[in-house]
């Protein structure tokens, strides 16, 4: 069945809904969840179900931030370290050459490795968060943002404005594209990112100004070179206080002089460019045909974006109304869709926890393991962020998923843990074999002592006793649909072997196993 | 139930293709070999005629008595006598002042430069992922293997992305139960094509696998699932099995660099079908006391090398074999106050093997006429490429590459 995207606004789907419809909204909408969860967000409602996403009630900061990561302690800790780099500039001048260099990069050394640290910590407080929440769209949309104004920690360095940017996106989850926008050019981890800070009248750095048009906004084609140049002028004279994370717009190493932009001439700041994009008609549909890849599927029909770019317009670039549409559309629960977006490396993990109902996973494991599924937060690859969809899958990552699978749903075994962390580490540094060494033994410890998940809640032992019924549970668990009679009769089939005088917890791990370990379960 | 079958069985209509011509078992093959962190190329191959040498380097310069003298000019690390006998044989090809325009001096940026082969580090595909998607369309996944837990960026490919393992015993669906064979058989029937006998469109060898821009028209998500997750069962299989029958007779060190090519050599005498595998031998990010730490790295290398090589000999495929090293950057002129060297920019390269023209290409770099502190290129490595793609593997350079470079004749 082809979606219907042939009037205006996508055409809605009644209020009445299937529990199957219910999982993959909030499949798609959040991380899924586990039976009870699917049966409560089911028994809203479509429209009621849409509503508790797109209005949660858990606040903004409903979770305590790392205790270096909160304002206050931030600023605290940038004045505390400009006083230590001082008094380590004035030790160091009566030093000879070699002590003075000696004494500068352990300095230094002893700052990375407080920022690698912390860039663990921030890590896997989000990860939590996205696991935890009681907001699972704001997330979702966090970390679409995240990708879409895609900002690496490894050229940023400082953890604490990884999670300000964070921030920064969960408050502007649902609101106004064109607002983020605009603070998004006063954002310091962005500003690091793209070279923002280093731009001033004269010397123009095009970096910013080029992205934001190619990749944040209007999509390549839009726009002439000669824009950017332009624009670049426009985008100089931003400070950023590296000691305080203050951002200010110096207007002395501004370009305070005329431009011409889409053929608009005015003596334009970084906002008045802002302001230009917006008027252009491609920015009506960039976002919104992203939005719809996201959520739905790759390469939506013209008529499709059509409709959404013009619910974008009239809403003025707010994100809510467009999600709300979505979500509510016919299109979004149809047969094309449902179960047929490949999980990226993040959803699958965190997804697969809520399916097993885990809320404490090993700690540093999930770092370790999106690692190797290609997906690790806070570290998109360059300025155009992931590629989704088949780009997560090849022959090495397909195995991983299976085996990560295989270590959460049996517990710690010998040999099903991750690949030892050694040498090529993705962190920031590369002087720091001492430091990896030790962040691979925490990981080790956490390994081994993983006890896997509550198999008698997962599973009763009632329910055991009928190896048809146990697998169809667990289907619906993992699956939320019924599969195909080659998958269910294997499974079967393999419960009945496993049926002795009692199946075990160890043995309902296996058969979870198993049931991860296919191509089906990589799909969302 | 699960019959097992070959790539080439999948397809009767590529079969011929596939095996000989594409991925033969006697065809020419690369191995890639990443010397992590950026290596010194100047205590590597060391200047020695040059009194500015030592001047910058008071402290790390390398003695004339502690060289393997290629010219009147440079020489080689002593840590690397077997290097240095492979010159003499003229089966070396050293490559001085390599770089690239605008040089970069994050070690991330930069190797994504060298494995992306795109100096504004905006391609998301590798320069080996494109030679496998242009010139070994048909060919089995294992045309390329990584021996890293992460698939190297120069893998990255529309079509064919090639497999990575960190270790064969990873590289598998890891079943800790019991009954671990009929585990094992139930995995293997859920993890093939719908019908055994007949293999469905969209689930052979001649199709792309992965990539967002690639996969095949109309595929379906799930049929593409499945067709990796045949191509991962298959393979792995395969190089388990391999792994496990073909033992060397040379003896190997014990380091990551000795096992990883340890782990090649034997995959090569098992006949995969593979073009290009790709090793990393990592630690040269040398900014502290780097005497001690640079000579181990490069004895290290030297070692693992010679065995290496002895073993293709006594397997009769070395000459089949032709390995390159590559680091992403070379470092500072200067010596710093911690008796190391920092970020720099142009270094030499290495290509070993039967079929390389043995013999110092470029010129080295003046170490007087510098760039900010740093040795300016005169060879960009894309020309190196460029001469491996075409006189090695026998493919047009130009659209791997996305431009045309002047070759050296170090090879073919």
């Amino acid at each position: 069945m082809q979606p219907d995207f042939s009037s205006a606004m996508l055409p809605a789907a009644p209020d009445q809904w299937t529990l199957q419809e219910a999982a993959h909204l909030l499949r798609r909408a959040g991380f899924g969840g586990s039976p009870k969860d699917i049966e409560s967000f089911h028994a809203l409602g479509r429209y009621r179900a849409v509503e508790s996403l797109l209005a949660p009630t858990e606040p903004v900061d409903a979770f305590t931030l790392p205790a270096w990561a909160n304002r206050e302690q931030a600023a605290a800790d940038m004045k505390e370290r400009l006083e230590q780099l001082q008094a380590m500039r004035r030790a160091t001048r009566d030093l000879s050459p070699e002590d003075a260099d000696k004494t500068r990069r352990e300095f230094n050394q002893k700052q990375q490795r407080t920022n690698r640290q912390h860039g663990i910590e921030a890590q896997g407080w989000w990860f939590r968060r996205m696991l935890k929440t009681n907001a699972p769209l704001r997330e979702k949309m966090v970390l679409f943002w995240h990708d879409h104004f895609a900002t690496s920690i490894q050229k940023v360095k400082q953890p604490v404005l990884m999670v300000m940017q964070n921030e920064l996106f969960r408050r502007h989850a649902t609101g106004s594209f064109k607002e983020l926008t605009h603070a998004i050019l006063m954002d310091p981890a962005m500003m690091l990112y793209l070279d923002t800070q280093t731009s001033k009248k004269g010397k123009p750095n095009e970096n910013f100004a080029r992205e934001v048009m190619e990749l944040f906004t209007l999509g390549e084609g839009n726009y002439t070179e000669q824009d950017i140049k332009e624009a670049a002028r426009a985008f100089t004279g931003y400070n950023l206080n590296r000691f305080n994370g203050a951002v200010v717009h110096n207007k002395r190493q501004w370009d305070g002089g005329e431009k011409t932009i889409f053929g608009k001439t005015g003596k334009f700041d970084g906002d008045g460019v802002i302001d230009l994009i917006f008027e252009k008609e491609a920015a009506v549909r960039y976002v919104p045909r992203k939005l719809w890849e996201y959520f739905a599927a790759e390469d939506p029909p013209e008529e499709g974006v059509d409709a959404l770019a013009k619910s974008f317009k009239a809403a003025d670039f707010k994100v809510e109304p467009l999600l709300r549409e979505i979500f509510r559309s016919k299109a979004f629960y149809s047969d094309k869709i449902v179960r047929n977006q490949i999980k990226g490396p993040v959803q699958f993990l965190v997804q697969m926890l809520k399916e097993l109902e885990l809320e404490n996973p090993p700690q540093g494991y999930t770092v370790d393991a999106q690692q190797q599924l290609g997906q690790v937060l806070f570290m998109p690859p360059n300025v155009a962020g992931w590629d989704w969809g088949k780009a997560w899958i090849n022959t090495n990552t397909l195995l991983t998923r299976y085996n990560v699978a295989g270590f959460i749903t049996k517990g710690a075994q010998e040999s099903s843990k991750l690949a030892a962390n050694d040498g090529d580490d993705a962190m920031m540094d590369m002087e720091m074999d001492r430091k990896q060494m030790r962040v691979a033994n925490v990981l080790d410890r956490a390994q081994r002592n993983w006890a896997g998940p509550d198999y008698d809640k997962i599973a009763p032992r009632a329910l055991r006793e009928d190896p048809e019924k146990l697998v169809d549970s667990l289907v619906q668990r993992f699956f939320q649909a019924p599969l195909g009679g080659k998958e269910r009769g294997a499974f079967v089939e393999y419960a009945v072997s496993k049926k002795g005088a009692i199946f075990t917890n160890k043995e309902v791990g296996e058969l979870c196993h198993l049931m991860m370990s296919t191509p089906h379960y990589q799909l969302d | 139930m699960f019959v097992e079958r070959t790539f080439a069985d999948l397809h009767v209509g590529t079969k011929d293709l596939a095996t000989q011509a594409v991925t033969g078992k006697d065809g020419t093959i690369l191995v890639v070999l990443q010397l992590a962190g950026g290596n010194d190329g100047l205590n590597t191959l060391v200047p020695f005629a040059d009194d500015a040498y030592y001047k910058a380097r008071p402290r790390l310069g390398k003695k004339e008595k502690e060289i393997i003298k290629l010219s009147d000019h440079v020489g080689l690390n002593d840590s690397m006598p077997f290097m240095g006998s492979l010159f003499k044989e003229g089966n070396l090809g050293v490559v001085q002042g390599v770089g690239y325009p605008n040089p970069n001096r994050s070690h991330f940026v930069s190797t994504s430069i060298w494995e992306t082969a795109d100096t504004q580090n905006r391609s998301s595909t590798g320069w080996i992922g494109r030679y496998f998607d242009n010139a070994c369309s048909g060919s089995d996944p294992t045309v390329g293997i990584s021996l890293n837990k992460t698939q190297p960026e120069s893998f990255g490919a529309a079509k064919n992305p090639g497999v990575c393992l960190s270790s064969p015993e990873l590289y598998r669906w890891i079943h800790g139960g019991g009954e671990k064979a009929q585990a094992e058989e139930f995995f293997a029937s859920l993890n093939s094509p719908e019908d055994d006998d007949n293999p469905v469109d969209g689930a052979s060898i001649a199709m792309p696998a992965g990539g967002k821009v690639g996969g095949l028209e109309g595929e379906s998500n799930l049929a593409f699932l499945e067709r990796v997750a045949m191509d991962a069962r298959v393979s792995s299989a395969k190089i388990l099995e391999l792994a496990s029958k073909h033992k060397t007779k040379v003896n190997y060190e014990g380091t990551p660099i000795s096992r990883s090519l340890n782990m090649v050599s034997r995959l090569i005498a098992g006949g995969m079908p593979t073009r290009v595998y790709y090793v990393s031998h990592g630690g040269f990010d040398t900014h502290n006391q780097q005497v001690n730490s640079h000579d181990r790295l490069l004895g290290q290398l030297d070692r693992a090398l010679k065995s290496f090589f002895a073993d293709l000999k006594a397997q009769g495929n070395d000459k089949r074999v032709v390995l390159m090293t590559f680091s992403e950057f070379g470092r500072r002129v200067g010596e710093n106050a911690s008796a190391g060297t920092d970020h720099g920019r142009a270094s030499c390269m290495f290509l070993a093997g039967d079929a390389v023209k043995g013999g110092l290409y470029g010129s080295y770099p003046s170490l007087t006429e510098l760039d900010q502190g740093d040795l300016k290129h005169n060879v960009d490595f894309r020309g190196v490429y460029a001469s491996v793609l075409e006189g090695w593997l026998n493919t047009s350079s130009k659209p791997v590459l996305r431009g045309d470079f002047s070759k050296l004749g170090v090879i073919g």
